[in-house]
């Protein structure tokens, strides 16, 4: 007897550490991963607790990830059977979430009247597949502007350029550097760069959707553009990180910024005066500034077992209901996936709102196949450099291409 | 005795569980899995395919490339782990001697160790704003010179990382070395100033030497942190910016691996990390003969 339990102890930790590793499948307790911001966290969390409310018997769990951590922690989780009952986040992982096998289709698991109730943009399918429903739409860059410095937005390229070196000339230059910045945007992040491609024609894929298309004139012309802004033109700072350009708008030393709908109740809450009107259009080519638009919203892990599905699906429902959306339009002045909500008088009496409404029609869907990843790390380094002043456009449009081909095969290498 | 040996197995087994769980378990799973083709579209089928990933790293073309991330690892390394002994034990030299108000001068030296590394590489990254950065504006208010560049080229955002390091990571050599300093006899001080020993010797014949076997073990586990540190060039740099240009190889196989999928060939990468710095801490610690006793 003596001579087993030292074994027995070895076995009793051993499943201790097992029991660790095992998913999850209480059916009374559902877990969320999301990346959502703290102001959409207290709202996700208010609706829980009143979901909570009127089903007692669950414990509904939601965890804050980073987008990074989310996007690789979810597939490495659910590929070992583990991980969430519902993942929230922007469409673009959805691609890699569907080829891992980490999500399930949703189009059988909801009727058609209930997905009749939204609009497409609400839906994002891939291979044919439904996988995500969201609950907010947009996630686009816009113009956002300081009514203390500017009192109509340019409408054109040109009308920004002049506008610029109007604030300029009015305020001044102090310690080398101008009082005001008239505009500003993250230098460092190739999303922040998709308007001014697609304002000159260009787009990341060819017609296939998965051929990289970035060694391209309108490439050049837009690289060569924003380097005009910031070199020549000097009205956007020299650079400009996501912070530096967030805290110049909110210091109100930039007249204007290109930042996303995620931004914008943080502006109004400081007590900026903002207005926000789509990106301007681009003379030459008579195109408007496009960003990538895209929906955030929810899916389902593929472990979920049947017998939980009916309570997972039952608190989507919830969560993508009117009432809640409706919560989310009136404090972050986010568009609402449901169609009914488009009428409604919190939607069209709010001019950032319906302005917001207008630059999603001029965006473009952000897409969600995986070799997107490739082509925003294949951006990025060029996108970089030209703005630091270390290659030329057509030396980086050229290099952009050529690493995104690159990456592209090592991804599925 | 029989009953002895079972008692101490029974002791140990908890421990051996969860070494096996956490470090065994995960080794040798990587080790099948660097020999895999483990990848975003066969994360689920994967196969064995040999030497292959071992292949791509040392014969194919990557971005970046292997061998410069692989050189510039040695560079972070070598300067890193340099900067911390000598400013380590500059300080605990300095330390050691009879200083008014020496506690609060150790509390403040010590305090970039006590600082997480997330906060610490955040705030330096801050402080190297070409415009806004606290080092750039006195670098053009008190030296007169021009800005630097900090985070846009190459070279200088490498530089940055390596700034942030050396201050973040002297403070444990200090408090290694001053620890060793203290506890050599003071009689042997008072012998050597007898026979008219100037500072100078007794630093070199009695404090250096004596040291030795404790600040060599400290070096190899500095020089395998400082190999292995991810943080602070993951976040200073923003990921390897400007153009995957500061990467030294760990920040490279996390970059492999949770940005591009490649499981496998980020294993097969980690274990080329492995072989080095096992050599590595082999040949050291043998060329030093840091066991061997030291009184």
């Amino acid at each position: 007897m003596a001579t087993l339990l030292p074994y027995a102890g070895l076995f009793l930790t051993g499943f201790l550490f097992l029991g660790c590793g095992i998913r999850d499948n209480n059916s009374s307790r559902i877990v969320i991963w999301h990346q959502m911001r703290p102001d959409e966290r207290e709202i996700l969390q208010r609706q829980l607790s009143r979901y909570a409310l009127q089903h007692p018997s669950l414990e509904i769990v939601d965890i804050y990830k980073e987008t990074e951590e989310l996007r690789s922690g979810y597939v490495i989780a659910s590929v070992s059977g583990q991980g969430p009952d519902l993942v929230y986040g922007p469409s673009d992982p959805v691609g890699v979430y569907a080829v891992t096998e980490t999500i399930r289709p949703l189009e059988h698991l909801f009727p058609g009247t209930f997905l009749g109730e939204f609009d497409s943009s609400a839906f994002t399918f891939f291979r044919g597949h439904l996988y995500q429903i969201a609950d907010k739409v947009g996630n686009h860059l816009a113009l956002v502007y300081n009514r203390k410095y500017v009192q109509k937005p340019p409408e054109t390229d040109e009308e920004l350029l002049a506008l610029g070196r109007q604030l300029l000339t009015r305020y001044g230059v102090k310690a080398g550097k101008p009082s005001v910045y008239p505009l500003t945007w993250n230098y460092t992040e190739p999303f922040f760069f998709i308007p001014f491609l697609t304002g000159f024609g260009g787009w990341v894929f060819r017609e296939d959707g998965v051929t990289p298309n970035l060694d391209t004139p309108a490439m050049v012309e837009a690289l060569n553009f924003i380097r005009d802004v910031r070199g020549k033109h000097k009205i956007v700072p020299g650079e400009a990180d996501y912070e530096i350009a967030d805290a110049l708008f909110k210091d109100e030393r930039a007249a204007m910024i290109i930042n996303g709908d995620w931004s914008w109740a943080g502006y109004l809450q400081r007590g900026l005066d903002i207005g926000v009107a789509p990106l301007p259009k681009i003379s030459r080519t008579g195109m408007w500034c496009a960003p990538m638009t895209s929906p955030k919203g929810y899916s389902m892990n593929i472990n979920v077992p049947e017998s939980k599905v009916p309570l997972i699906l039952d608190l989507m429902r919830f969560l993508l209901s009117e009432e809640n959306q409706l919560e989310s339009v009136r404090i972050l002045m986010t568009v609402p996936t449901r169609t009914s909500l488009y009428s409604h008088p919190d939607v069209t009496s709010n001019d950032i709102l319906k302005n917001s409404l207008l630059q999603i029609h001029r965006g473009k869907p952000m897409p969600v196949v995986p070799e997107m990843r490739a082509v925003w790390d294949a951006m990025r380094p060029g996108y970089q450099a030209v703005m630091g002043g270390a290659l030329s456009p057509e030396e980086a449009a050229r290099q952009m291409q050529e690493l995104a081909l690159r990456k592209i095969r090592d991804m599925k290498e | 005795m029989e009953k002895r040996r079972l008692l101490i197995t029974f002791f140990l087994a908890p421990s051996f569980v969860v070494l096996a769980g956490v470090v065994l378990y995960p080794f040798l799973y990587n080790v099948v899995l660097s020999f895999g083709n483990m990848n975003l579209t066969t994360i689920r089928h994967w196969d064995l395919i040999g030497f292959r990933q071992y292949v791509k790293i040392f014969t194919e073309p990557s971005q970046p490339d292997f061998y410069t991330v692989f050189w510039k690892t040695i560079v972070w390394t070598v300067v890193n782990v340099f900067f911390h002994v000598v400013l380590g034990v500059f300080l605990a030299l300095l330390l050691n001697q009879k200083l008014r108000g020496k506690s609060i001068y150790r509390t403040i030296l010590i305090l970039p160790w006590a600082i997480p590394q997330y906060i610490v590489a955040l705030t330096w990254r801050g402080m190297f704003n070409y415009e806004y950065g606290s080092l750039n504006i006195m670098i053009n208010k008190y030296l007169g010179l021009p800005a630097v560049e900090w985070l846009k080229s190459p070279t200088e955002a490498f530089l940055a990382c390596i700034l942030t390091n050396v201050w973040l990571g002297f403070p444990f050599m200090m408090v290694i070395a001053l620890g060793a300093m203290q506890s050599i006899p003071h009689e042997l001080y008072e012998a050597a100033a007898i026979d008219g020993a100037r500072w100078w010797h007794r630093i070199r014949m009695i404090t250096l030497p004596l040291i030795r076997p404790i600040m060599v073990p400290a070096i190899t586990l500095g020089t395998i942190w400082t190999f292995n540190n991810l943080n602070i060039v993951w976040l200073v740099s923003n990921a390897g910016e400007p153009a995957d240009n500061t990467h030294i190889l760990v920040s490279f196989v996390y970059k492999a691996a949770f940005n591009f999928y490649g499981y496998s060939y980020a294993a097969a990468l980690s274990m080329v990390i492995f072989v080095i710095l096992l050599l590595f801490s082999l040949a050291f610690l043998r060329t030093t003969r840091a066991t061997e006793a030291a009184f």
